[in-house]
């Protein structure tokens, strides 16, 4: 391999990592404060994706813009499945496999409803700029996986600065640490449940209005994404968003690299392996090497 | 007491013999006349009746969802397949189609189940998925074109027919069997609470591969005698995720941790599915989805303990006199209020 395939690869690696920070925090918030971990993501991502198709098909929105138009329509969303389902859980601090069915069943349903509406055809956005490259020397970009790049760097970094500087952001970062606690210094879990629920949804459908862009999508789009979700929120450590960064930037970089090796057939099963990999060897996620000489420091 | 005693000692000797008159008539059906059409339907659903008491196994008795039974079920069907288009005896290959998956779920459960509980259930959708890909590419399950299964000898649509019923008859034994035993005790302890059951003396690593090793038997079994009746499989069919979400779907329905509820679940998937799935197969799915989601929120004991409150419903009138049951309802109503306020 030359150095020049070598930085095409890397380049095409974090272009990747952008985009699957994006898909991944949605989940990860919604897990830290609420300990639900949501399946339906995949089918939000799915209608995220149809969101910025049919804006673009019928007004002509271009998709990037119907990418971020995403974010306060799949957040009025999220609000209002909270409001008909979520809040009637039973409050746990623990994961339970009736948050997790629950939300199962309503991936179904998005599924489904997507066959029913949109049929089982694969559909992609093509827009000029789907084709068209940037190129440096013998470097070529996808300008249209950069714009995809920054949009995502800019949700996280949106995501970031609402986490760390709003008093929302506090009031989920103590339900995150410690939901009891939280509640007992006067957080209104409650609302902030509600609120994160709403981001976590948004994010998702940012997400797949993104992806849209990148990749061909039928109503069953979200599920391969749902994997690596998971993989990246084990690999992160589950509850930080920096983690889902680094755990986003590490699967982007196999999954890109294992095309040296391995035949491109048998591309998607690498993030199951990675996921095999992880797990035995740190079940606490890359994050737990860190936190634990932290906690020796 | 005698007074009270009398009537429910017979109803408990009614409740075993039940079973059995059950099995009795389902195995005199063919002889009564059937047509090739209802005796399908049947074996169908005796199918998906044997998958969805394995996935009980593991989901009901022990609390471990799994979205990964499309891989014992699609290993089965593709055991027997390969086995049966060698010459192998069909009820030989049958075992193998038992054996295979439930020494794969070993290997899939040695490193899942350091997980716990819905982190679990997301590393089975992983399996699943690398499986599908890895069997779609294989020489052997004759990749996506899939596998035509060559029987040497004639169909006859009533040893089908006997075979599956044999087959889930003894799923329910099984899980009557474990149920009862020591070590479904000791299942349900894992299920109630991890780290207390470890602290009892049972060892939840070991039990839980245990029990995914006999779901997944039974699984595969279910998955080889559907092969060799269908003649023709493929990865995309045995081994899709869809596979799976039915397996999962019929036991959590029909009432999950129960075995009846999840022979319930069986039936009713097998005949609705035979009803809708061919015509409509997105409101199918759609509504199983709506129903799984009510189920969680309104009955998590789902359609088998909807049908025991509505038979204890109709059955309170005749010990009690009219004015208590009437009391004894409000009570009930007074005590659900201040439940959910």
């Amino acid at each position: 391999m030359t150095l020049v395939d070598f930085l095409n690869l890397l380049i095409a690696a974090l272009l990747l990592a952008g985009i699957y920070a994006v898909m991944s925090v949605g989940m990860t918030v919604i897990y830290g404060v609420m300990k639900i971990v949501n399946l339906a993501h995949a089918g939000f991502m799915m209608m995220g994706a149809y969101f910025a198709y049919e804006l673009y098909e019928r007004l002509h929105v271009d998709p990037i813009l119907a990418a971020l138009l995403a974010f306060p329509f799949f957040f009025l969303v999220g609000i209002a499945i909270h409001w008909l389902l979520v809040r009637w859980l039973p409050h746990s601090d623990r994961p339970t496999l009736q948050s997790l069915l629950l939300m199962f069943g309503l991936w179904l349903v998005l599924q489904n409803i997507g066959y029913l509406v949109w049929g089982n055809t694969d559909r992609s956005i093509l827009t000029p700029r789907t084709l068209s490259v940037i190129e440096m020397g013998p470097i070529t970009i996808s300008s249209l996986r950069l714009v995809v790049f920054v949009a995502a760097v800019g949700c996280m970094a949106v995501l970031e600065i609402a986490l760390s500087r709003t008093w929302f952001g506090r009031s989920v970062r103590a339900l995150i640490q410690n939901r009891y606690a939280g509640r007992i210094v006067g957080v209104d879990d409650e609302k902030t449940a509600r609120l994160t629920f709403g981001m976590g949804i948004a994010f998702a459908g940012v997400a797949g209005a993104l992806l849209a862009t990148l990749y061909s999508f039928d109503p069953d789009f979200g599920r391969p994404f749902l994997l690596r979700a998971f993989v990246i929120i084990v690999l992160g450590g589950l509850e930080s968003v920096s983690g889902v960064a680094l755990g986003a930037l590490i699967l982007a970089l196999v999954e890109t690299f294992s095309i040296l090796f391995l035949p491109a057939a048998y591309q998607p099963a690498i993030s199951f392996a990675l996921l095999v990999v992880v797990l035995v060897v740190l079940p606490g996620g890359i994050a737990s090497l860190w936190a634990k000489r932290r906690r020796l420091a | 007491m005698t007074v009270a005693s009398a009537p429910s000692r017979l109803e408990a000797r009614a409740r075993n013999l039940l079973p059995w008159l059950l099995l009795a008539v389902l195995a005199l059906l063919p002889s009564a006349g059937l047509t090739a059409n209802i005796t399908r339907l049947l074996f169908v659903t005796f199918v998906w009746v044997t998958t969805s008491l394995g996935w009980n196994l593991l989901g009901g008795f022990a609390g471990q969802v799994s979205f990964g039974f499309a891989v014992f079920y699609g290993l089965g069907a593709y055991t027997a397949a390969l086995l049966i288009d060698r010459g192998v005896n069909p009820y030989l290959s049958f075992v193998f189609a038992g054996v295979i998956p439930a020494v794969a779920s070993i290997f899939i459960g040695l490193p899942t189940f350091r997980l716990r509980g819905p982190y679990f259930a997301i590393a089975t959708i992983g399996v699943s998925e690398a499986t599908r890909v890895i069997m779609n590419n294989l020489a052997i399950t004759g990749g996506a074109s899939g596998y035509r299964i060559m029987e040497q000898r004639p169909f006859r649509q009533v040893e089908h027919y006997y075979t599956a019923l044999g087959m889930a008859a003894l799923a329910v034994a099984v899980s009557f069997l474990i149920q009862h035993s020591k070590f479904g005790m000791g299942l349900r302890a894992i299920k109630q609470d991890e780290a207390a059951a470890a602290d009892l003396g049972v060892n939840p690593y070991a039990y839980k591969l245990a029990i995914h090793a006999v779901a997944a038997a039974l699984t595969g079994i279910a998955g080889g005698v559907l092969a060799r009746y269908a003649a023709f499989i493929n990865p995309q069919g045995v081994f899709a995720f869809q596979t799976s979400v039915y397996i999962l779907l019929m036991p959590v329905i029909g009432g999950i941790g129960t075995v009846w509820g999840a022979v319930l679940g069986g039936v009713v998937f097998g005949v609705v599915e035979e009803q809708l799935v061919a015509n409509f197969p997105q409101i199918h799915l759609l509504l199983y989805g709506a129903l799984l989601i009510l189920i969680i929120l309104l009955e998590p004991d789902g359609l088998a303990g909807l049908l025991g409150k509505l038979y204890r419903r109709l059955r309170t009138p005749k010990r009690t006199d009219g004015s208590t049951h009437s009391g004894s309802r409000e009570t009930d109503e007074v005590l659900r209020r201040a439940g959910s306020g």
